[in-house]
């Protein structure tokens, strides 16, 4: 079999140059895609941190129905049968904190804005959401100081369409338990501005305890968001959490589940993705092709005398058939290496998208793109290319198998 | 015991619509361990018959067997076993697989014939041995002279220790020492071996030194003799072994 390889390998290098083409054009090809594919795993990975780190959680436990109908009918007081499985969670959470939701009005002097008013703990929630870190600036003032404080903290963007800045007050109104609307004034503590449109478009920040006061809601919450210190536990800790929770009113949710549009665009766009590479490959087929029916017309005479001293017409096949696969494999091999090198700096170093915020805004990743090469991508560029230099192989080696040794040895 | 028998065998080829008859009615029978020639001029079909001998082309009429196994009803396959099992063959253009080394080729053979590794190597390396190759066996054939080249070939043909061995004018690329050489070493591996060696050739050192020469003209027998070997002793491995000219184009340390 030694031999076998060895004649595969070195036609190979028969003529240099012209392998050196191909396999350049299977990397570079390898390397676009493993890019393209790195940023757009970037993208969607960034904007499910994101969404995670600000809004969702990794796990939530909610109301059944409250994701439809954000009322303080779907809210619940947290047992102590929870509060204990929350606890034993221990080392794999990096913490859990309780929410209020619900929809409000926030009214300055100028302007009015309606917005999910979200009750939150200060204090737990800086092991959950990172929203702290989206208030900088000289001007940005600080995130609410406690759960009861009469403070409220909320984006640039309303801000400004309230024309309100840090020390301000504006008036919040919400229902309250008696579907009375209910106003209070509070002073803005705050300005965020995170990578999320929709966060910061509709979503204000208050003191947990303050908001059940106004409402009456006694020690009513939304939901607990857990932050994990892995997302793929998600499942696992769902698991968990789900057995300890008796409430048949509460649901247990992952990230995944509160988000399935980010989870089905990711596939989605990974599928057209992977398609599109196929469709791109295939040009790659005409070049191998081209290269293998060069070879083989090349090496005519010497194909006839394999055959004419007994090698068998499957063998002549096989051995083309190896050329080709060696020319892919060689480029795609080439290719990951460039394309871990290139990925790697790129994913520490970032690729600012500012210059086209508006669209990556959309998805919630951020301006700047951390690109990411997935095992899944390797894997699936593997395939491409296996496929496509079988199939750019299947006419040069049927052909080769197929030259009658007699014609060939007498060719000059 | 003849080893092979043609028998009424007709090749005709088409050409531009003209029916060329390269064999017409040849009859012959070669026995084992037989040292022959077939002589002649260009287009007496002894290549043909030489081809047709080897599998390598089928005959118009007539039938010819090899070692016992009739051609004509062979399949493909069948009769790329017969050439990698039952017969040698030596080219004009020596024609060994170019990116391979000296012993890879000769061990390319005993691969298709699926010979374990060890073995494959032990008896390629004895029979370039035996050949007068021992020191150059991992050399590319681009490296080695025409006289050299043709030596790796004959021991390529007889590594599988076939029945016969098939040379196509081995001497035409060659200089008259070397091609003698080569003839001497041939007649040695013909005695010691008891291969059947059957050759094409136009040159008058191998009709010389044939055992039995068959004459083709235009296709047909024109005379079949049995010659006393001349020179059949001259085939000493100590002349084989340093008697090739080395290729002018070839520096050597």
């Amino acid at each position: 079999m030694k031999i076998f390889l060895l004649i595969c390998w070195r036609n190979l290098w028969r003529h240099r140059r012209r392998s050196l083409i191909v396999i350049s054009s299977v990397a570079i090809g390898i390397f676009a895609m493993m890019l393209s594919m790195g940023i757009l795993n970037g993208v969607y990975y960034q904007a499910i941190d994101n969404n995670i780190n600000i809004a969702l959680g990794h796990v939530s436990v909610q109301a059944k129905g409250f994701r439809d109908s954000m009322t303080l009918r779907n809210s619940f007081v947290p047992d102590e049968t929870l509060n204990r499985a929350l606890a034993a969670l221990g080392g794999k959470s990096k913490g859990y904190a309780p929410r209020l939701k619900m929809q409000g009005m926030l009214n300055s002097s100028e302007s009015s804005k309606g917005v999910i008013i979200v009750g939150v703990d200060p204090a737990r929630e800086r092991n959950v959401s990172h929203i702290r870190s989206y208030i900088s600036g000289p001007d940005s003032g600080t995130f609410l100081p406690d759960a009861e404080s009469n403070h409220i903290c909320i984006s640039r963007d309303v801000a400004e369409k309230l024309d309100v800045v840090p020390g301000d007050s504006i008036v919040v109104m919400v229902q309250d338990k008696n579907d009375e609307m209910v106003g209070v004034g509070m002073t803005v503590s705050g300005l965020f501005q995170t990578p999320i449109d929709s966060i910061n478009q509709f979503t204000a920040f208050v003191g947990i305890r303050r908001l059940q006061e106004m409402i009456g809601a006694g020690d009513s919450i939304s939901e607990i968001n857990i932050a994990l210190k892995n997302r793929d536990r998600a499942d696992e800790t769902k698991a968990v959490i789900a057995k300890a929770v008796r409430d048949p009113s509460l649901a247990v949710l992952t990230w995944k589940e509160m988000a399935p549009y980010l989870v089905s665009s990711i596939m989605v766009v990974d599928a057209m993705m992977y398609v599109s590479f196929g469709i791109i490959f295939i040009t790659i087929v005409f070049s191998i092709a081209n290269t293998l029916i060069m070879a083989i017309m090349e090496r005519f005479h010497e194909i006839g005398v394999m055959k004419a001293i007994g090698t068998r017409p499957s063998w002549i096949f096989s051995m083309i058939l190896f050329e080709s696969v060696n020319l892919g494999m060689i480029g795609l091999v080439a290719g990951i290496v460039i394309s871990w090198i290139v990925i790697g700096i790129l994913s520490k170093v970032g690729i600012n998208f500012s210059f086209h915020f508006e669209a990556v805004r959309a998805f919630g990743s951020g301006a700047v793109i951390y690109p990411i090469m997935r095992w899944t991508d390797v894997a699936a560029g593997g395939v491409i290319v296996m496929l496509t230099t079988v199939m750019a192989a299947l006419y040069p080696a049927r052909k080769g198998a197929r030259i009658e040794a007699l014609e060939a040895i007498t060719f000059i | 015991m003849e080893i092979i028998e043609v028998r009424d065998v007709i090749k005709n080829y088409e050409n531009n619509g003209l029916t060329v008859a390269a064999v017409q009615g040849v009859t012959m029978r070669i026995r084992q361990g037989e040292f022959s020639a077939i002589a002649g001029p260009s287009g007496s079909g002894k290549t043909t018959l030489l081809n047709l001998i080897g599998g390598l082309d089928r005959p118009s009429s007539g039938s010819i067997t090899v070692g016992g196994s009739e051609l004509s009803g062979m399949t493909p396959k069948e009769l790329a076993d017969l050439r990698l099992r039952r017969i040698g063959f030596v080219f004009q253009a020596y024609n060994l697989i170019p990116v391979l080394t000296a012993r890879e080729n000769v061990e390319y053979i005993l691969l298709l014939q699926g010979v374990e590794r060890e073995e494959r190597e032990r008896r390629s390396a004895a029979i370039l041995n035996e050949v007068g190759l021992g020191n150059e066996i991992d050399r590319l054939p681009k490296e080695m002279s025409g006289g050299q080249q043709q030596r790796v070939a004959v021991a390529r043909a007889i590594v599988s220790e076939p029945s016969i061995v098939l040379a196509d004018e081995p001497t035409a690329n060659l200089d008259q020492k070397t091609g003698e050489a080569l003839i001497d070493l041939m007649h040695r591996l013909n005695r010691e071996k008891k291969i059947t060696f059957l050759f094409s050739t136009h040159d008058k050192m191998v009709m010389e030194r044939a055992e039995r020469l068959v004459r083709l003209t235009d296709g047909k027998i024109s005379q079949d003799r049995a010659e006393k070997p001349k020179g059949g002793t001259k085939s000493k491995s100590a002349s084989v072994r340093v008697g090739f000219k080395p290729h002018p184009n070839r520096s050597r340390n």
